[in-house]
Order: C-alpha cells, then structure tokens, then sequence
C-alpha cells in the first residue's frame, strides 16, 4: 500500500472513476477540496499520474460604461428614435424622445458612424439608409451577445454563449473598439484525467497519509507521529533577526585593552574623575602657567573649588622641583610656584594622574600599572572630539628599564590590537624626556596615524615622589582605536548610540 | 599651535645635501616636527607695510594685514598678488623656537645631516649703541617691571621673502614664548631711521604725553588713541588695562628731536618700519622675566643671523638709569654637566662615549672636557629646553635616530591582577547582556534638568559642578544613569520595541572626607521600553541582579515613600527600593508618565538603577 498525501489522495480517486478529463472547480466540488489544494496537486503530478490540459476561455460580464443599458446598445435606440421620427433630430431631441442621457447619445456617435447609420448635419443627425435598413432589420451578432451578457447577473463565459449558438468572435470583433462596454477577461480551464501511471498506482493501492504542521507532545506520548507528515517548510524563507544582548563596542575595546596588559602582567589602578591639579598637573611637572592649564581647556570645578593635597612633605618637594631647587639636577621652571594654584580642583584631563598617584603610592618596583577610564578636556566638539573620551595610561617601574623598551611596549600593544606597521617619532611633554609619538599605518588612508604619546618620567616627576628606578610611561587614545576598528565618521556615533548599529556590530570585529 | 609653511627651496638652498619634499617631511618627522605635508601656497603682499601673507589653495586671501591691521575691504589697493611657492606646512614646536623658521631649521638639519657639527659661533661686535632704561621698567619689585634686551643686526640683504620670514618669525616667537604678547613683545627697526649714537631712551609715557605715527598709519595718534583706534592696539589693549603709564621705546632724529620708535608692547612706529632697503636692523625684546627676553632675543637674533649669513651682529649696551650697565644679548652657552653613558643605559642603545660627543655635536651643542667620563654640553644660548640632562639624553636619542632604536621588551617578569570594580563591572555585563540588554555609553557630564526636573527626582545637591561648562547640557557630573539611558531611547524613537539597554559606570558625589572633596560611585542602571511593559519585569530583573551578584540573602523590598528621592521617578505605587538596614541597593520600577513626556517617549518604560559600591566595601 502506498502512502500518499492526503490531498494527493483524494485528488487521484477523484478522477479514477472519470472516463473524461474533469474540470478542476468540478473535480473540487467533487470531493470537496479547495480549488488550490486541488491545484497544487495538478503542479506536482503534472506529467507523472496526472494529464493536465489546459483551455483558455473567456469570462464575459458588462463593462463599467454600459451598466446603465439594460440589454440594448443605445445605438439601437437611435436609430429607432430616428426612424419614428422621420426626420433629423438634434443630441437633446434625441435624447428626450429615447429616454437615454445625452452623454450616451454623445458617445454613441462614433460607433453610428462606424456603423454608417447616420449623417451628423449640422448640430442634428440624420439617419441614412443604411440606418434606416438597421432600424427595422434584427439585431447585429454584437446586440444579441450584448442582451445575453446583460441577461445574466455576474459573467458569462464565451463557451456558453458558443453553445448558444451565438456570434461570439464576430460580436468581440465588433468590440474590441469600444472600451468600457464589455469586461472581458482571459481564464484558463484545467482538466485532468489519470495517465496510465496514475491508473497504475491508483490500482496497486494508496492510501492517504495527513500532514500536519505541528508535532505536538501528545502525538509523542500516544505514537500518532508515525501516522502523519510534517509539511515541509521553504527553508529559504526569512527568520526574523534575533540579536543577543551584548557589550558595548567601545567597551570591547576597553576590555581588549585591559586584557592586553594584564597578559601582559599589568596590576590595573583607578582613581577618581575629580583629581586636584596637584596630581593631574603638579606632580607630573606640568608648568602653572601651561596652556593646558587654562579656563579654555581644562574643566574646573566651582563645587568643590578646592581640594586637600597630600602630605606636606611631598608637596614641599614638588615645590622645590618646581621652582628648581629640587634634588634632581634640574634648573626647574624657576617660578615661584603657587600652592593656591595646585589646589585648584580639576576634571581629570588624563589617566596620567591616576597612574602617577599609583607611582607615588609604592614607588618601588618591579612593577607594571595600568589604568583604562575616561578623561575631560574642555575642547571644541566636533567630529573627533567629545569633551569626555577614554584613555589607557600606563607605567612601568623598572631599574632595567629604557626607552628601547618603552617602544617594545607600545608596538606589543598595538600588535595586539592589529597593527602591524609603526613608527616612532620625537615628541614633547612636559613630564616625559624623551618623549615619543607612536603612529601606525593605515591602509585605508594610506598614511600614519597618530595614536598616543609616552616617554620615559622625567625625574623631576619621579624623584620627589622617592622613585630612583627609570619609568616607562604612556597614554593612549581609544576612542581613536575604536573609530578605526569599527570604521566610525564621527565619535558621536558612540555614545547616543543607535540601537540599529549596536545589533549590528558583530562579536568578531575586534 | 599654529602652522607654518616652510618654503622648501629656502631649506635646500642652506644644506649641501639637496632633499625631495617627501625626504625632507621625513627628516623633519624624525627631527620630531609635526609635519602636516606640503603644499603650494598663494603669497599675498601688504602694500603699506610689506608684510607677506600665504594662504593654501582653501583659504580665501586675507582681508586684514596681519602684521600692520591695514584692511583691504576698505582698501583693495594694499594688497597684491605675490606668486606662489612650495611649502613643507608643519605645527610649530612649542619648545623649539629656533626652530621656528626655515633658517633655523635649515640650522638643525645641517647638524643633523652632519654637514655641520658643534655649535655655531656668532661673533658679535662691540657696542656701538647705548639704551638708557628708566629704573621703574629695570626693576624686579617695580609695578611695570618690563627688563629689556636688545641686539643689533648690520648689512642684511633683504626681499620680499626674508621681509616674510622674519616677520612670521616675530609673530610666532610673540604667540608661542610670548604668549601672545602678554608676557613678551619684540620690536624690529631699521637703524637708519634713526640718530643711534644720540642713545635710544627706554622710559614711561602718560596715555597723552606724547604723539607717533604708528605702522600702517599716515598721521599721529597718542598712545591712548592709537589703543582705541588702530587694529592691534585694539586687539591687545587689555595688556596695557591696569597701568597708568607705558613703555616707549624712542631714539634721536637728526635734527635731535625725539622719535618714537614703539608703544610697548602694542605697535612700532611707522617711520622707523623695516624694508627691502634697510641695511642695518635693531631689535628690542621686553617682557615680565629677564630669562624669557634673554632667550627670546638670543633666538630672534641668531636666527637673523642665519637667514642673511652675510650679516654680523652686534651688542648693545643698555644702562639702567641711576643704575648698572650691561651689555646685551649674551649668547655664552649655557652649561651641563653630563655623563656620556646615560645615554646608553637611558635609551637602551649601544654608544660609546665617543659616538654620543658626535651625537651631542650634531645637535649643534659645543663640548669641554671634564674627565672621567664626565662632560661639560655647552648648550646654544637660543635653546631654552635643557632643564635636565634627560633633556640632552633626548638630543642624543634623536640624532642617534629613532627609528634606528630597535624595540625590546622589559625583561622583568610581574605577575598582573584586575581591579574588583572591574571584575564587577564585567559581571553586571555577564548578567545583563544574557538576559538581551545592550550595553550603552551615555555622557558622563549632565545638566540639572535631566538629572532632577525631567526625571522626577529631588535635587540633593550633591553633585560635582564644573565652573565653566562648555554647553548648558553639561554643567555637573551625572549622580543617576537613568537620564543617560531615557535619553538614548529618546533617540532611537524609531527602532522596533521592545528596546532594554543598561549603561554600567560611575557617577560623582561630594565627599568631604576625600581628598579631592568628591568620590566616584559605581553604578548599573537598566531600562526597558516597550507597549507591555510592568513592573513584575523589571522586579524579575532587579532581583536576578542581585541574586548574580552574589547578595541573595535577607534583604529588604519596600515602595518608595514621598520623601524618597526618586519617588517622583516612578508611577505612585509602582516604584520600590531593594536594600538592607536601611540602605538601598536598588531602585526600580515604572516610569511616570510625565518623566516619559519630558524625555519625549511614548511608550511606557521600567528602569531600575543600582549602586554597585555594595559589593566593593
């Protein structure tokens, strides 16, 4: 016994007992299956048990312009009209005496005068003999396909009107000239009969198997599921898109880069957003009259004005270095530096403040410290400047120390992080010496690209804070790392984010 | 800092070794200059002071001379077109002013080239004139201490081009040492003008006591007029504001009548204006600090020097009226003692003492021996960046090259460790993100609108202020995450619901038993925006956090009453806080439909915010 769809099923017996190919609304009507059930059955049995023959024909019904006719063309009426009027009439006169709007009458003119029934004189017609002849003759094959079209209440199909023994091409013929009259629309007829192979399985045995949609836990639980078959599924439609809750693309390259340091065996330190220009500034050997000092580009804070500095002793030696008196050879700013001025209370505008805290904290090494958070600087907006952005500073306390390895750092860093190509040049700090700038190239705009500075601490950064060892130290922007690794037109796109672009950038971008 | 364009042929044409633009922007890189690349500039010419203009092909030409104020709007005549010409464009390097100009420049290639090593020695001849100074300018503890230097320059040959080049030089040395004028001011005359051996006097004046004609101008003004009136004394009156009287510098005439020859610092005067034909220059330098004006004028001076090397110069004696005399400038090195193997052990490069001698030397230092491995760096007078001998350490490094230092790591093995805030903070992220919350970053910096008004939420003034915001939309440092958050769906008003972000950071309170009088908290807000959204949800969420934080346990679910601070945050009834012993460690609930309304949201919202500093005490 062979197991068949249930639709296919029912299909096949259908027609087994047809001596004749079956129209398929019949053979629906039939065993009561709808007509595209019964379709999809002919599609895919076509040519195997199934002969499918397809004939055209016509759905005939009466167009929007002719609703109003009943079932006579109004040219019969005119001529008519015409005819028992004797005489030439005018539009108006014609249309009161048959009763037809005038637009009809208007309307119908063309076709008059196709039909060579009337002369138009002046603003009358007049019927002409061969109108005259039409008037009293029977109608024309297009008036009686008309009055049987109009007798009907939807449509009427052109076989029917053929059995009728009606004139249907000559009267479409006739047609095809005036739109709106008629609405005539092409259909198709499929008949379906069994071909011998049909015949064949139909008479070894089938039998209908159901097809569900849904396996569900009863059919598990009693078995059924061995009775029925899941309908198929296009597995090329589209799911809708599901996406995960994930990390900020800015905070994978925060965690990217924290990962990097800590491999690298980095002790991670934080301090606070609200530092003192002590230790944003002060401590770093930063001038009192540096521009970076300025109202216009370090953020100050009217609450609280003020902070408390640390122990007194630190602060004379950052004084003494400041003024050139320190212990540390150098010839200082030769100032007289203003402790008012170091307790002016900042934004932080660098992670350098919390890694020269850390330095102060233990400034014995071997050590390695790092810190990834934001920083402010009160800087113009624009496409690559927010007045909060993020950096990575970071510090390496080390006797062994130099500035070959200050470069080593900074290329396994950027390696890390998909570099390959650097470049070191000179640079100038007020609390690194020497100083350098590390670029990497860009394929995409076919330059070097600035992404940080570092040096080694001058000593007149580590000595007062009891540090003999040479330090390593950096600041890197990430901002700008991100922009390149998501290939961003403007920081902005990363804070008020679009939801859009955060679904939309995947796990393996960095 | 600004740029300036450096014609190239200027460059080659004073070193043998003849450089493409692309070899020579990567010598100056290496040199440490920020070089932007090159470009073809317009020149535009001041027909009624000389001064040259250059604009890139961008720009448009200048509407105002910016060394004498003339405006060209007014008088289309004074201006005219002076070709173009081939300029290597590069930021100034604020610590290098020698620097500044393609004849200083040219100066530290040839070292670096090797063409010339060791310092340059500028022979200067005796003084041949004398400046009297009143005491009040000479005095450290006067109110209008402004010391002077000056120095004289004799047979230069100028054009059209170095006319330019020490112009531009004058204005950058007064932008970048002399901080725009406000702590130095250099004058530039033509000798000839002038009756010099009568003495040139360097005295006070009242706003009215005298009359010039300054640059740029046909007739004479007082000072006073000439600081309401002319361009750049309206540009730089404000470093004249609190004085009652100002510093001229004036000489004789022929006929012995007083010329005046600068109000100081605003403008120099039109008869003594430097041209083409000049022959003989004098320079002035005043300033707040003695050791800035020395260096500014050893700088200006030797950088004259070495853009008309057919010119000498000469000193000047300056005497303090009543007082000390000197002779100015000094160009006597400045003196370091350094040990030539730092720069191996600092750098981490192999050079012997002898390779650093050739190092120090193409960097145009001089050398004396001191034994023991020991020197003395004779550092050019118009360097003014050796602090330290870290700082000649540097020199060193970069003429040894750094792109010849080969990159090594530390070889000291430490072990690292995270910090536990950020171990917390990746775990809220664990949690949140797997329940499908995308993690947003919101501006740290908030205004007190969001913060408080639009958010429902009482003002406990708590929070950090800054003194001069940069926009009203930041005035404070954020004490909640949930405005941060309303405001990101405010913008995505447009993308599918339901939407759930969270943003984990930091806000700032006032602490006054902190150091720096404020401390940062560590927070999580978490919001979810959709048409069914209620509070059972984001209870379920709230206590999920707590539970993957590892607080579970006993703890305290209350609703918020009408003093709590967010209770105006939430829908009456609907807002609730999570804590234990009375401090809360959660908020949470649904949004009020009017804090919906101020942040222009039109479906109902929950949000809960936590403080994190629970899990770090």
């Amino acid at each position: 016994m062979q197991k068949v769809q249930e639709i296919d099923y029912l299909v096949l017996t259908g027609l087994a007992d047809e001596s004749t190919p079956l129209e398929l609304a019949q053979l629906s009507r039939k065993i009561g299956l709808d007509q595209a059930k019964v379709s999809a059955v002919f599609v895919t049995r076509q040519g195997a048990e199934l002969q499918v023959e397809e004939k055209p024909y016509l759905e005939l019904s009466i167009g929007k312009k002719a609703k109003e006719w009943g079932d006579v063309l109004p040219e019969r009426k005119i001529v008519q009209t015409l005819d028992s009027a004797g005489a030439a009439l005018s539009i108006p006169e014609i249309a009161e005496k048959s009763g037809l709007p005038s637009k009809d009458v208007g309307g119908s003119l063309k076709v008059l005068r196709d039909k060579g029934w009337v002369e138009q004189k002046g603003k009358s017609l007049e019927l002409t003999a061969d109108g005259k002849a039409a008037a009293a003759a029977p109608p024309g094959p297009d008036e009686q396909i008309f009055a049987a079209i109009a007798a009907v209440e939807n449509y009427i199909t052109d076989r029917e009107l053929k059995e009728r023994g009606l004139p249907v091409e000559e009267a479409l013929q006739l047609f095809e000239a005036r739109k709106g009259v008629l609405d005539v629309r092409e259909r198709v007829e499929r008949f379906a009969t069994l071909s011998d192979a049909g015949k064949q399985m139909v008479d070894s045995g089938i039998a209908p198997v159901k097809e569900v949609n849904l396996l569900t836990p009863e059919m598990l639980k009693d078995g059924s599921w061995r009775e029925v078959e899941f309908r198929p599924y296009d597995v090329t439609a589209a799911a809708e898109a599901a996406h995960p809750g994930k990390i900020h693309p800015l905070v994978s390259v925060f965690e990217k880069t924290r990962r990097v340091f800590l491999e690298m065996g980095f002790e991670e330190t934080e301090s606070g957003y609200v530092e003192s220009s002590f230790w944003d500034f002060d401590a770093l050997f930063q001038p009192q009259d540096h521009p970076a000092r300025d109202m216009q580009d370090t953020f100050y804070v009217s609450n609280p004005p003020r902070t408390r500095l640390p122990d007194e002793e630190l602060v004379r030696r950052v004084k003494d270095t400041h003024e050139g008196n320190g212990d540390c050879q150098s010839v200082g700013w030769r100032y007289k530096w203003s402790r008012e001025l170091s307790e002016k209370t900042v934004l932080r505008t660098h992670t350098t403040a919390s890694t020269v805290r850390a330095l102060a904290a233990n400034p014995q090494g071997p050590r390695k410290v790092f810190c990834v958070g934001p920083v402010f600087r009160r800087e113009t907006v624009d496409y690559k400047h927010l007045p909060v952005f993020h950096q990575v500073d970071g510090i390496i306390i080390d006797e062994k120390a130099t500035f070959a390895n200050l470069l080593g750092t900074l290329e396994a860093f950027y390696r890390k992080m998909g570099f390959s190509k650097f470049q070191f040049r000179p640079a100038f700090f007020p609390y690194t010496e020497p100083s350098v700038e590390v670029f990497v190239w860009s394929d995409k705009k076919s330059d070097w690209v600035e992404m940080g500075g570092a040096g080694m601490f001058r000593p007149e950064v580590t000595e007062p804070l009891g540090c003999t060892s040479p330090v390593l130290a950096w600041g890197l922007g990430l901002e700008r790392l991100a922009m390149f690794t998501y290939d961003l037109g403007s920081i902005g796109e990363l804070y008020r984010a679009r939801l859009s672009w955060l679904k939309g950038v995947d796990l393996c971008r960095l | 800092m600004p740029v300036i364009g450096i014609p190239v042929d200027m460059l080659n044409e004073r070193i043998e070794t003849k450089l493409e633009p692309d070899d020579m922007v990567v010598k100056l890189q290496q040199l440490g200059c920020d070089v932007e690349g090159y470009a073809t500039l317009q020149r535009f010419g001041c027909e009624t002071c000389g001064f040259l203009m250059e604009i890139t092909e961008t720009e448009n030409p200048p509407v105002t001379c910016t060394a004498c104020g003339e405006d060209f709007k007014e008088n289309p005549g004074q201006i005219s077109e002076r070709g173009t010409s081939e300029v290597i464009r590069m930021e100034l390097l604020a610590v290098r002013p020698d620097m500044f100009d393609p004849a200083g420049l040219a100066r530290t290639l040839r070292g670096y080239l090797g063409e010339f090593v060791g310092p340059v020695n500028y022979q200067l001849g005796k003084p041949t004139i004398t400046v009297t100074a009143e005491i009040g300018l000479m005095d450290q503890e006067s109110a209008n201490y402004r010391p002077i230097r000056c120095a004289v320059v004799r047979n230069v040959k100028l054009d059209d081009d170095r006319i330019k080049v020490l112009m531009k030089l004058q204005e950058n040395l007064h932008w970048a040492m002399g901080r725009d004028r406000k702590r130095a001011s250099i004058g530039v005359y033509d000798l000839a003008t002038f009756r010099p051996e009568k003495g040139l006097r360097y005295r006070l004046v009242g706003p009215e006591e005298i009359q010039f004609v300054p640059l740029g101008k046909k007739t004479e003004s007082t000072p006073k007029k000439v600081l309401e009136e002319h361009p750049k004394g309206v540009a730089y009156a404000h470093l004249l504001e609190t004085k009652e009287k100002y510093p001229l510098l004036a000489a004789a005439r022929a006929d012995g009548s007083e010329m005046v020859m600068a109000l100081i610092p605003i403008i120099n005067s039109e008869d003594t204006k430097v041209t083409q034909k000049s022959e003989d220059l004098f320079i002035d330098v005043t300033g707040l600090d003695d050791r800035l004006v020395d260096k500014i004028l050893n700088t200006i001076l030797t950088s004259i020097l070495e853009l008309c090397p057919e010119a000498s110069g000469e000193k000047v004696a300056i005497q303090v009226e009543g007082g000390e005399g000197f002779e100015s400038p000094d160009l006597s090195p400045q003196e370091v003692e350094f040990d030539t193997s730092l720069p191996a052990r600092r750098i981490g490069i192999e050079v012997d003492s002898d390779g650093v001698k050739l190092l120090l030397k193409k960097m145009g230092h001089g050398l004396a021996e001191g034994g023991n491995g020991k020197v003395t760096v004779q550092v050019p007078a118009y360097r003014n960046d050796i602090l330290h001998p870290v700082d000649l350490v540097e020199d060193v490094a970069i003429a040894y090259g750094y792109h010849n230092i080969v990159p090594s790591l530390v070889p000291t093995f430490t072990v690292g460790e995270e910090t536990p805030r950020s171990t917390v903070m990746n775990r809220v992220r664990q949690a949140l993100a797997g329940h499908g919350f995308l993690e947003v970053l919101t501006l740290i910096l908030s205004n007190e609108a969001d913060q408080f008004e639009k958010l429902g939420r009482k003002d406990g003034a708590e929070h950090v202020v800054l003194a001069h915001p940069i926009s009203q939309d930041q005035t404070l440092i954020r004490t909640s995450i949930l405005p941060g958050l309303l405001d990101t769906f405010s913008v995505n008003t447009d993308q599918p619901l339901p939407q759930r972000i969270f943003e984990v950071g930091r806000i700032s309170k006032l602490d006054s038993s902190e150091e720096v009088g404020a401390r940062e908290h560590l927070r999580v807000a978490a919001a979810i925006i959709g048409s069914r959204v209620d509070f059972a949800e984001i209870k379920a969420q709230a206590e999920s956090l707590i539970r993957e934080l590892g607080l579970s346990g006993d703890y305290d679910c209350q609703a918020l009453t009408t003093e709590h601070e967010y209770f105006g945050t939430f829908i009456p009834g609907r807002g609730a806080a999570i804590g234990k012993n009375g401090k809360d460690w959660l908020v949470f609930g649904e949004l009020s439909p009017q804090v919906l309304e101020n942040f222009g949201l039109g479906y109902p919202a929950a949000v809960l915010e936590m403080n994190l500093e629970v899990l770090l005490n």
